[in-house]
């Protein structure tokens, strides 16, 4: 297959890559990992005269531990991330879902802020950045915005980047003690897989009281975009943290917070059924992880 | 427009110009006339593609030659030496990890470089190690076997 042909640019810092965004807009695709884009460009699913690649910006694929969060660069690779000792230590729920991205050579390529960019529903790393309550850093010449990420996403591939904006990376809370996550990811095989149910969740309980005093759940592959369940979370607040609850918070997942559609990949009734199994799941490690935390 | 690129191929220098739309697996094979490394979907999911690229596997379908300015990539071309083939080539001759051959160049890169980082892999790391790479062939039982038997 071939690629059509464009105009590669590769700027070397972030103010060469806004100025070139700038002057080119919508004429120009950001070129990260090229893992989903160049099969995209390969197939004719997309066009664009001009890519700009941003691999020769170091700052973009940096992990810094700032005081109470961490910064990942939007070039930072799933192996990369993967590696990082402060990932495996206390973000565990994302480095599952950068280990388990499509497979050992995609994982060296693709980006986190691919992931993000191309919008997938089931994208591997989603459920984990929302649960993490991560923002996202957007730069266009001369101005920055942060954008929340449970209001990144607008559609099956769309997110709120505007036509001269980059995506430079994500910052995360680092998570208080007494608080754990965990992801889980179902496709028909374990690697080079597109997710037919991916689930994250995260709770925080008060060792005094033993109450969960906070919970994200986030359901990928069951919506139009990633998202959070929101009547789950509800349920479960307050709650003791135990099968009864982690159950009861599954059902209301189940229920009321996913909008499954049929595919090949899956029924929508099988989808919403195994929400519940991943929600519930998902909740009771990451409780056992709080307790060890 | 076409760019002038310098890499290192398997311990050799080159520089040439590439098109902007070349990717790395097609100026291997048309312009270097590198044709080990393999190509089966073009899409990034077969892996027949495999090099090493400053150190990492990936898919040189994927990657554009222009973003290789720079880097050090290793193929399977790289691996026999004048006395024959490597061990790890051996390996697969010896254990039947080989029919038709297409996937072989990417599951050895791939097997290569698991084993340079890692020379005593679990099984569980071996079969993630390959798990980019299909074959159509053998029914990785064999390959996996070729794999484990060069553990150190």
């Amino acid at each position: 297959m071939l690629l059509p042909m464009f105009e590669f640019h590769e700027p070397l810092s972030i103010e060469e890559a806004l100025e070139l965004k700038k002057k080119l807009g919508q004429n120009a695709r950001i070129l990260a990992g090229g893992t989903d884009l160049l099969v995209h460009l390969k197939k004719k699913l997309v066009k664009t005269d001009n890519l700009i690649s941003l691999s020769r910006i170091k700052a973009l694929s940096l992990i810094t531990e700032q005081k109470d969060s961490i910064f990942i660069g939007a070039c930072a690779t799933m192996a990369q991330i993967s590696r990082s000792p402060v990932i495996a230590k206390k973000f565990t729920a994302l480095k599952s879902g950068c280990d388990n991205l499509g497979n050992h050579l995609i994982r060296n390529r693709a980006t986190i802020g691919g992931n993000a960019c191309n919008a997938s529903p089931a994208g591997d790393t989603l459920p984990a950045l929302l649960i993490y309550d991560s923002v996202a850093l957007l730069e266009s010449y001369g101005k920055k915005r942060e954008i929340p990420i449970a209001d990144f996403f607008t559609g099956p591939g769309k997110s709120c980047i505007q036509p001269d904006e980059i995506l430079t990376g994500f910052r995360l809370p680092i998570p208080t003690d007494h608080s754990g996550a965990h992801y889980i990811q179902l496709g028909k095989r374990k690697s080079s897989e597109i997710n037919v149910v991916n689930v994250a969740s995260f709770l925080e309980y008060d060792p005094g009281t033993k109450k969960v005093i906070t919970t994200r759940i986030a359901l990928g592959s069951v919506a139009a975009t990633p998202i959070r369940a929101a009547r789950a979370e509800a349920a479960l607040l307050g709650q003791a943290p135990e099968e009864a609850s982690f159950f009861a918070a599954a059902e209301m997942a189940r229920r009321e917070d996913c909008r499954p559609i049929d595919d090949f990949r899956g029924t929508a009734g099988y989808r919403q059924a195994m929400v519940g199994v991943l929600t519930k799941r998902t909740l009771a490690t990451a409780y056992e992880r709080a307790k060890g935390a | 427009m076409k760019k002038i690129i310098s890499l290192t191929i398997n311990d050799q220098s080159h520089e040439i110009a590439v098109e902007p739309n070349i990717t790395l697996a097609d100026m291997l094979r048309y312009e270097l006339a590198l044709t080990g490394t393999k190509k089966g979907c073009d899409t990034g999911d077969c892996g027949a593609c495999t090099v090493i690229m400053d150190g990492d596997v990936v898919n040189s379908c994927l990657v554009l030659a222009i973003q290789a300015n720079g880097s050090v990539i290793e193929t399977i071309e790289g691996l026999s030496t004048d006395e024959g083939l490597s061990p790890l080539q051996e390996a697969f001759v010896e254990k039947g990890a080989i029919q038709c051959g297409f996937c072989s160049p990417g599951i050895i890169m791939s097997a290569k470089n698991l084993l340079d980082k890692n020379p005593n892999p679990t099984e569980d790391q071996i079969r993630e190690g390959v798990s980019g790479n299909l074959c159509r062939c053998t029914g990785y039982q064999k390959i996996f076997e070729a794999i484990e038997s060069q553990r150190s």
